[in-house]
């Protein structure tokens, strides 16, 4: 037997592997540094109050949305439908005010509406077996429907922008809007179940062998069904946050947000956890894609220009990943 | 290749294929008589050409257990570049072939990043149809194009007809049968489906399993072109929104035959697309608003795999033996 | 001798019309080793399935430590002390060793949301191996050990659990070599000295008699016998007889004269692929079952997928019939005549949803369609047919997906895939793993029957298949390959040049 003797746990690592660490650890903040510099030095607009406003705004509501979608993928399943919940929970909103209720029970029933969605997904994919790209599509086009079919095939105006509105307002320094503290906050409390938490570990576990996590007594169902009650809650907290945001209630949004989507979770996913999704990565990968945008549109990028570089960066990403998850292979390979 | 106990299966399933679409006209017929009209099946015939056809070539990437999530930005950017090509005065025939060309092109980039270089089909094709949905925009920035294309004759693959038939199903027949003929009596049939059962039982039994992936996303692009030009010739101008209504029919058509059918073929592909096709378009004529349709055709994809899934037969299969418990026949005590 | 750990009494289980297990009793000391015989489908999978908690029995009891127990789900055994390492366990790859002995189990209360302590855990590892000394790096990724490690992990993994007072083995050596093997009966005998009962399902007959106390041998769905290994030695009972209900002679065909030997069909020199083999010479003749021994690990893997195409060699040369050939992919392989019966049929070998009408012709859709591209179903189905016959197909069903079939049946279509080929040389990789004994006799004697138009080439890391089956026989080690001093291996020595490369050039 190849064995060494007994176990040593307190392995100190050499000096050089933990740079090297580092690096595949951090490589997109730097990233995000060096895009953030570049850009700024042709658009100092992109360094504006005002902008960073914007940015930050579209970055909280961006994060909120994949929150969950991250766990979703590390856990090996996929979840298209996330953009459609959105814009089903925000059509709720609007529909609901609409009607006279209040933004209280408005966001009740909108985040609940996303929870059902999320249940009736992941009950489909971990109870019954079937393939999650489509229970997702199909979840996606019935909420399409519903949303659209809640405001006739428009849009639904909302009079009063609510008690969240005041919280994308650029408070801080009148750069940074309130809403980014609670959402940074959710997002270290999702960091620290990721990675303390048995739950965390289940996670990427189910995503490497679920037959191993099943054989152990976990219970992968409930599992995967929280993770994908999850996803729908998070997106539909996005719409509810885009309602107040946009003071409407838009039946179509959403069609970018795919790309956005899954791109940032999927390049956030090669920081940290090679290959896997994880909520730092999906932090700072969606900073980035914020960053990069904003900056294409000061640039004076036409949206079809936007979209070309948006898949362009996904299938960079994914080759990126690809050859990376290839190496690690190699090495694990070649002992 | 099959035995006469699959064949017995298989025609059993037919039947009930055939049944269903017979109650399904039925159903429509009592309700909205206009439904069996001439004008109306004329209709589902033209509707049905060219979800077929998409469904066609979707049914290639799924025998090879893949997705093929670029349809609508292959479509659209095909749409476009046929368009340009009439306005610019090509005759038609070159510009089908260029269409065709062109989309190869498309399908074997994405089908080498798939089979070559290990990418991940789902948000790999997302990213091809993203840039194909933006490139759509390069030739005229959005606008539609229209010129010549009554005098090219486009319009007569959807207005001339052939022994009573429309062109489009005549062409739609046509392509089918070739698939069919292909994939279930010829040896590259017999590749494909063990490339997509086993691929790496198929490597060792000498099938160049990463050819036939490729090539499986090659022809989903070239149906896809012809989709789309069935629908340019229906309505005359080519815009960029061509074609995003073809993605969500044609995997609702391919699983929901797969799921009656109890296996992806031609034949199920065809049943399937049938039937949302009349789905479709017996809602539309009683008065269904369009926004429904996506929520409709999703909402039978569901019903219709859930029902026929595993999970759902165990269920079955739990009740029945309820009702009609087995006689017990072991000796010994109970425990 | 105390109070037996667990007594079954009367045991019965059915599917459908399949009376699977009938009035079936049985008995475990504690402390004790105890094997589990039978072929495919006589009940012992089905008997530990229920003693492991993941089926229900129809009637009878089951008694652990005294009292009845029922159990409902897996979790039911596990809690009363009986834990299960199945045949191919399942593992997390990308974690640590010690993170899979205690996934699911990180905290007391089992809770999702629980608290992950390192420190606690790692405790709790030091703990364990304290009771076991294993030496292993449990911080090492599972996806970067070898196999007995992954098998010790596994273990570990069951036994963490406290109150663990059985545990049952489902064939965990059929991916071990002999020298490997001994570190897992080394592991056994700890379990052993510390009360914990065994229960050891093999196909490996000598196993029994190697770190047994007793066994008993399923037939039928009844225990038809049931004695300690003393015993049998000194009576002298054939296993193999007990577990097939007839006597069964030699399993091994006859050897082939040597005089009878044909032209050299496949020829290979200094083969070399690197971290796989190095200079491995030697020739394959018609009318002769050339035997390749070596460990899991020596290269024979890899030197058979090498030759097949599947992974190039590096260097050397190949010539069939003669000529030199360069073989990059199976298809020029199967082009050149060759056929690979791989080491793993339900993942190289088969599309396990599909019937044999799908399976057979796959490696030589050529044949299938006429030579043009339209497939012949009436003579391919008349075709499959004699061929599943030829192999003894059970049962002859040509419309049964291959995953309905036990081990031995579905090497079987593999072979009849190999058949319909009609390929001049073949090789077969671990033919017989998870084949029980039955199977294996006829699959022996396919491989003679073949041997006479074509040149058979058997890799295997059980010596005594190897030994048994073959002609001739070469040994490979770390890589390289040993020949006999003096004309021929005996079983002994073949052993020794497969484990120590003792005999090299």
């Amino acid at each position: 037997m190849t064995m060494t003797s007994t176990v040593k746990f307190a392995q100190s690592r050499p000096r050089g592997r933990k740079i090297a660490r580092l690096t595949t650890d951090l490589w997109l903040v730097v990233a995000v540094i060096v895009v953030t510099l570049g850009i700024a030095s042709q658009r100092p607009q992109l360094l504006d109050a005002v902008n960073i406003a914007t940015v930050l705004k579209s970055f909280s509501i961006m994060v909120v949305m994949v929150l969950g979608l991250t766990w979703v993928i590390a856990s090996g399943k996929i979840d298209v439908s996330f953009m459609q919940v959105a814009a089903l929970s925000n059509m709720i909103c609007a529909y609901a005010l609409a009607q006279g209720w209040s933004w209280g029970g408005a966001i009740v029933v909108a985040l609940l509406a996303g929870a059902l969605v999320g249940l009736i997904n992941g009950w489909l994919v971990a109870s019954m077996r079937l393939p999650a790209l489509i229970v997702t599509i199909s979840t996606a086009g019935i909420c399409a429907s519903i949303a659209a079919a809640l405001g006739k095939g428009t849009v639904i105006r909302i009079a009063d922008p609510g008690p969240l509105e005041p919280l994308l307002q650029p408070a801080l320094g009148g750069a940074v809007p309130m809403i980014v503290v609670p959402v940074l906050l959710i997002a270290a409390v999702a960091w620290f179940v990721q990675e303390r938490l048995s739950f965390g570990r289940y996670i990427y576990a189910l995503g490497q062998n679920e037959a191993a996590v099943r054989a152990v007594g976990v219970p992968v169902v409930k599992l995967t069904v929280i993770l994908f009650v999850l996803s729908g809650v998070s997106s539909a907290l996005a719409g509810i946050l885009l309602a107040s945001s946009l003071s409407s209630g838009q039946p179509m949004i959403g069609g970018p947000f795919l790309i956005n989507g899954l791109t940032v979770v999927l390049l956030g996913g090669m920081m940290v956890r090679v290959g896997k999704p994880n909520i730092l990565g999906t932090l700072t990968a969606t900073l980035f894609i914020g960053v990069l945008f904003s900056g294409a549109t000061l640039l004076g990028l036409p949206d079809f220009q936007r979209q070309i570089i948006q898949g362009g960066l996904l299938l960079t990403g994914l080759i990126v990943a690809t050859i990376a998850a290839s190496h690690h292979g190699a090495r694990t390979a070649g002992q | 290749m099959r035995t006469w106990k699959d064949r017995m299966r298989h025609s059993t399933r037919g039947l009930g294929f055939v049944a269903l679409v017979l109650i399904v006209a039925a159903i429509f017929g009592a309700l909205e008589p206009r439904f069996l009209s001439y004008v109306s099946l004329n209709g589902i015939a033209r509707h049905m050409a060219a979800n077929g056809l998409a469904a066609l070539g979707l049914t290639f990437v799924v025998i090879v257990r893949k997705f093929d999530l670029s349809i609508a930005g292959v479509a659209a950017f095909c749409a476009m570049s046929m368009g340009a090509l009439i306005a610019a005065g090509w005759p038609l025939w070159s510009v089908i072939l260029a269409g065709l060309a062109l989309g190869a092109v498309i399908g074997g980039i994405s089908g080498i990043a798939i089979s070559r270089f290990g990418l991940p089909d789902i948000v790999t094709t997302i990213a091809v149809g993203s840039i194909g949905t933006g490139l759509a925009f390069i030739y005229t920035g959005g606008r539609s194009i229209f010129q010549n294309f009554f005098t090219s004759g486009i319009t007569d693959l959807n207005d001339a007809k052939l022994m009573g038939l429309g062109v489009s199903m005549w062409l739609l027949v046509a392509i089918y049968a070739l698939a069919w003929f292909v994939l279930s009596r010829t040896r590259t049939g017999l590749a494909f489906y063990a490339t997509g059962e086993n691929p790496m039982a198929a490597h060792f039994s000498g099938i160049a399993t990463r050819r036939f992936v490729a090539l499986a996303y090659v022809l989903c692009a070239m149906c896809t072109v012809l989709a789309v030009l069935l629908i340019l010739a229906e309505s005359g101008t080519a815009e960029t929104n061509k074609g995003a209504n073809l993605m969500m029919p044609a995997y609702a058509g391919v699983f929901l035959g797969a799921a009656i059918m109890g296996g992806t073929s031609v034949i199920a592909s065809f049943g399937g697309i049938l039937l949302i096709t009349m789905l479709l378009d017996g809602f539309a004529l009683m008065g269904l608003p369009y926004y429904y349709s996506d929520g409709v055709v999703s909402l039978i994809l569901l019903i219709g795999v859930l029902a026929f899934s595993d999970g759902a037969r165990g269920t079955l299969e739990a009740l029945r033996f309820l009702f009609w418990p087995q006689k017990p026949t072991a000796k010994g005590s109970d425990a | 001798m105390g109070a037996p750990v667990l007594i079954a009494s009367d045991v019965c289980k059915r599917f459908g019309p399949v009376q699977a297990l009938r009035n079936v009793d049985f008995r475990l000391e504690p402390g004790e080793v105890h094997a589990l015989l039978g072929i495919n489908g006589a009940g012992k999978s089905t008997f530990i399935k229920i003693l492991s908690g993941a089926l229900q029995k129809d009637s009878g009891t089951i008694r652990i430590g005294g009292e009845d127990v029922h159990f409902r789900a897996p979790e039911d055994a596990i809690r009363a002390g009986i834990a299960t390492v199945q045949q191919h366990p399942e593992l997390v790859p990308d974690m640590s060793g010690l993170d899979n002995i205690f996934l699911g189990r990180e905290t007391a209360s089992r809770s999702l949301m629980g608290r992950i302590d390192r420190e606690a855990l790692e405790a709790r590892a030091d703990a364990l191996l304290a009771r076991f000394a294993v030496p292993i790096d449990l911080s090492q990724e599972v996806g970067q050990m070898s196999a007995v490690e992954r098998e010790a992990v596994a273990i570990l993994q069951a036994i963490a659990v406290d109150g663990i007072r059985v545990l049952i083995l489902d064939e965990p050596t059929s991916t071990l070599t002999d020298v490997e093997r001994e570190d897992l009966f080394a592991l056994m005998n700890q379990l052993r000295a510390q009360g914990i009962a065994i229960i050891y399902i093999t196909h490996q007959l000598e196993e029994v008699f190697a770190i047994a106390d007793s066994f008993s041998v399923f037939r039928g769905g009844a225990c038809v016998a049931r004695m300690s290994v003393d015993e049998a030695r000194s009576s002298g009972v054939s296993l193999a007889d007990l577990m097939l209900g007839e006597a069964v002679g030699d399993i091994f065909p006859k050897k082939a004269d040597p005089d009878a030997r044909g032209d050299v069909f496949l020829e290979v020199r200094d083969l070399s692929l690197t971290h796989g083999f190095e200079n491995v010479s030697f020739t394959a003749h018609r009318g002769e079952i050339l035997g390749l021994f070596g460990l899991v690990g020596s290269g024979c893997d890899e030197l058979a997928k090498s030759i097949f195409g599947v992974d190039p060699p590096d260097q050397g040369e190949i010539r069939i019939h003669g000529k030199p050939v360069s073989l990059r992919k199976p298809r020029e392989a199967l082009d050149a005549g060759i056929f690979l019966v791989p080491g793993d049929r339900r993942t190289e070998g088969l599309a396990l949803s599909r019937h044999s009408l799908f399976n057979v012709p796959m490696a030589n859709l050529r044949r299938a369609a006429g030579g043009r591209w339209g497939l012949k179903s009436r003579q391919l189905r008349s075709d499959i047919q004699r061929l599943t016959d030829q192999v003894a197909l059970h049962p002859p069903h040509l419309n049964t997906p291959a995953s309905g079939f036990s081990g031995g049946n579905q090497q079987k279509i593999v072979l009849a895939k190999g058949l319909y080929s009609e390929a001049d040389i073949y090789i077969f990789v671990e033919p017989t793993v998870g084949v029980d004994i039955g199977a294996r006799a006829k699959i022996y004697g396919l491989m003679r029957d073949l041997s006479e138009r074509a040149a058979v080439i058997v890799v295997s890391s059980d010596c005594d298949e190897v030994h048994g089956v073959a002609d001739r026989t070469i040994a490979l080690h770390k890589g390289r390959h040993v020949e006999p001093e003096s004309g021929v291996f005996s079983r002994d020595d073949l052993l020794m040049a497969g484990i120590m490369g003792k005999g090299s050039l």
